[in-house]
C-alpha cells in the first residue's frame, strides 16, 4: 500500500472518565477501502473508542490523524475547528447508530432523510435530489414506493437500511458502524449484511465496525482489534485472529460462539 | 416626564439598550440579536416586541401608523396606537405615505415604502429553524456555520407530499445571502416587497427577546428549488369594495348560507382606491 491511501492514523489514544479508564493506549492505521472490526465484551471500551474517533468526545491523550484531502498530509482531529469537524461529520464521515431511531429524523419522510445529506452538497434542484434519493433506496434494496413514508412506520431492518442509505448518499470516506445489526432477527441481519458488503466494496469506503457479534465481524471485516478492559489485547487480520487466537481472552471469545 | 411616564413609556436606559441592539442587528442583517426584553402593559403575543422597538426609536416629530393584518381599525392596531398617543403625545395616521414609523402585525402595506420610513414588525417566533431543531444551542450553531440543509429538507418534504411548497406565511427567506430569516407571519405575498426595500425593517420578538433587522436596499430571497421556484398567492376574484385585483385579499363569510366575499386586507389602500 502507498502512504497516500492511508485515511486514518491513531496513535496512543487514551481516554479517561475521571479516574475510570475508557480506553487506553490504542494505535492503528486504516487504509482506503479497508474494513476494521472492533470486538470485545460490554464495557471493554469499544464505544468510547468509537466516540473518540468520530469526534463526539475529545480524548484525554493521543493523536487521531484523518485524511481530509488526498493531496494534503493527514490532519489532527483534535486541532481542527468545530465548524470543520461538523462539515466532516456531514460529508466525509457517517455514523451508523445501533438504534436507527437515533440516526434518522422519524417525522421526516424516507426521501427527506436521504435528501438532507445530499442537499448539504449544494444541490438545489428538487428532481435531482429526489432522483438520487430513489437511487439510494434502490441500492440498499428498499421499496422505492416507500420514499414518502415516515421511518416511524418502518420495520427495524428497513430503518437500518434507510440509515445506511442516508449515510452513504454523501459518498463518505469513512463510515463508523456501532452494532449495525444489533436487535435484528437473523434472516434480516443476513440480508442487511449482504447489502452492506456489496455497497461498501463497490464504493471503496473504509469502515470501522464495532460489534460483539463475531459472526458479523468475520463476515464483514478485513482487520480486527480485540478489546478488553479498555486495552487492545490482540489485533491482526480477521481470519488469522479468529482461526488462531493467541490471547487467552480471544480464545475464550471464539470458543464462546454458540453452535447450531 | 409626561403624566407619570417617561416619553414613550420605557426609561431612557432601556431605550438606549434596545437602540444598541437595533444597531447591532442592522450591522448583521438577519441575525437575531438577544436583548433584555421588558414587561410591557400588554400580554405576550400582542406585540410586546414591536412596541419596545417602536418606543426606542420614536421621536416627538414622528407620525405613527399601526396595522394589524393590514387593517388600521382592528383591536390590536387601535390599542397600540392609543398607547403611543398617550405616552408620546405624537401624531398618528392611517395614511401609509404620511407615516414615518409603521408598526405592523402580519402585513406589509401595499403602497411602496420610502427611505424616510421604518417598518416595525411584531414577531411571535423569530427562529425559522425552531420547528425543525428544538435545541436553541444547536440552532445557533446551524446559523453560525451556515448549515441550512434542514430548511431545504422541509421544502423537499412539502413538495413530496403535496406537490408544491404549501407554506403560505412566515415563508423563510435568506437575508443578504447569509442568514435565514423568518419574515414574521406575513403572507408570502409580501416576501418580494422585502427584497431591496427602501425602508428600514426592524423585527421585535418580545417573548423570545430577540431583535433582528433588514437594512434598506438589502437582498431578501425566498428559499426555493430551481425546478420549484417561489411563487406568491393569486386570486381569481377582485376586492368587493374597491375592485382591486393586485392586492392581498381576505376571504370573509358574509351570511349564514356561507356566501363569501373578498376584500383588501390593507384598509388604507382600499379606501384610496375608492376615492380615485
Amino acid at each position: 500500500m502507498i502512504i497516500k491511501d492511508k485515511i486514518l492514523e491513531v496513535k496512543n489514544l487514551t481516554h479517561y472518565y475521571g479516574e475510570q479508564v475508557g480506553c487506553e493506549d490504542i494505535s492503528f492505521d486504516l487504509y482506503q477501502g479497508e474494513i476494521l472490526g472492533i470486538v470485545g465484551e460490554s464495557g471493554s471500551g469499544k464505544s468510547t473508542l468509537l466516540k473518540c474517533l468520530s469526534g463526539q468526545i475529545s480524548p484525554s491523550q493521543g493523536i487521531i490523524n484523518f485524511c481530509i484531502d488526498q493531496n494534503q498530509p493527514l490532519q489532527d482531529l483534535c486541532k481542527i475547528s468545530e465548524q470543520k469537524k461538523r462539515a466532516l461529520m456531514r460529508k466525509e464521515w457517517g455514523i451508523v447508530q445501533q438504534n436507527p431511531r437515533d440516526g434518522l429524523r422519524l417525522r421526516v419522510s424516507a426521501g427527506g432523510n436521504i435528501a438532507e445529506r445530499i442537499i448539504n452538497e449544494e444541490i438545489k434542484n428538487y428532481s435531482n435530489i429526489r432522483h438520487k434519493a430513489l437511487d439510494w433506496m434502490d441500492k440498499t434494496e428498499m421499496e422505492k414506493s416507500r420514499i414518502d413514508d415516515f421511518p416511524l412506520n418502518f420495520s427495524g431492518g428497513m430503518q437500518q437500511r434507510l440509515q445506511i442509505s442516508k449515510i452513504l448518499s454523501s459518498n463518505p470516506k469513512l463510515v463508523y458502524m456501532d452494532e449495525p445489526t444489533g436487535g435484528l432477527d437473523v434472516s434480516v441481519q443476513a440480508k442487511l449484511l449482504d447489502t452492506i458488503t456489496i455497497i461498501v466494496r463497490d464504493l471503496n469506503v473504509s469502515m470501522i465496525i464495532v460489534s460483539h457479534d463475531l459472526a458479523v465481524v468475520k463476515f464483514l471485516t478485513d482487520k480486527l482489534l480485540v478489546m478488553k478492559s479498555g486495552m487492545v489485547v490482540e489485533s491482526g487480520l480477521t481470519d488469522r485472529v479468529l482461526d488462531d487466537p493467541q490471547h487467552s481472552y480471544t480464545q475464550l471469545l471464539t470458543s464462546s460462539i454458540l453452535q447450531v | 416626564m409626561i403624566d407619570g411616564f417617561n416619553f414613550a413609556y420605557l426609561d431612557e436606559a432601556t431605550k438606549r439598550m434596545i437602540r444598541r441592539t437595533i444597531l447591532k442587528a442592522i450591522c448583521i442583517p438577519g441575525y437575531q440579536c438577544p436583548f433584555g426584553g421588558r414587561e410591557m402593559p400588554l400580554a405576550y403575543g400582542w406585540g410586546t416586541g414591536g412596541i419596545q422597538v417602536t418606543a426606542s426609536i420614536i421621536g416627538m416629530n414622528d407620525t405613527l401608523k399601526v396595522i394589524d393584518q393590514g387593517a388600521d381599525d382592528t383591536t390590536n392596531a387601535i390599542s397600540i396606537k392609543n398607547f403611543f398617543k398617550k405616552v408620546c403625545k405624537i401624531k398618528t395616521t392611517e395614511v401609509t405615505e404620511n407615516a414615518t414609523i409603521i408598526q405592523t402585525r402580519h402585513r406589509i402595506p401595499e403602497k411602496k415604502l420610502s427611505e424616510h420610513q421604518i417598518l416595525v414588525y411584531q414577531v411571535p417566533q423569530p427562529e425559522p429553524l425552531r420547528r425543525l431543531e428544538p435545541k436553541e444551542q444547536e440552532t445557533r450553531k446551524l446559523h453560525a456555520y451556515e448549515e441550512y440543509a434542514l430548511m431545504h429538507v422541509k421544502l423537499y418534504e412539502e413538495i413530496s407530499h403535496y406537490g408544491s411548497v404549501i407554506k403560505t406565511y412566515a415563508y423563510p427567506v435568506r437575508t443578504n445571502r447569509r442568514y435565514i430569516t423568518d419574515p414574521s407571519p406575513t403572507p408570502k405575498f409580501d416576501n418580494p416587497k422585502m427584497d431591496f426595500m427602501e425602508a428600514l425593517q426592524l423585527f421585535g420578538a418580545g417573548r423570545e427577546r430577540r431583535i433582528y433587522a433588514i437594512p434598506p436596499y438589502t437582498s431578501v430571497k425566498s428559499l426555493d428549488f430551481e425546478d420549484h421556484p417561489f411563487e406568491i398567492q393569486t386570486w381569481d376574484e377582485r376586492c368587493d369594495i374597491c375592485g382591486s385585483n393586485n392586492s392581498y385579499l381576505d376571504e370573509i363569510i358574509v351570511n349564514d348560507k356561507g356566501e363569501k366575499k373578498f376584500i383588501c386586507s390593507d384598509t388604507n389602500y382600499c379606501e384610496k382606491n375608492i376615492k380615485t
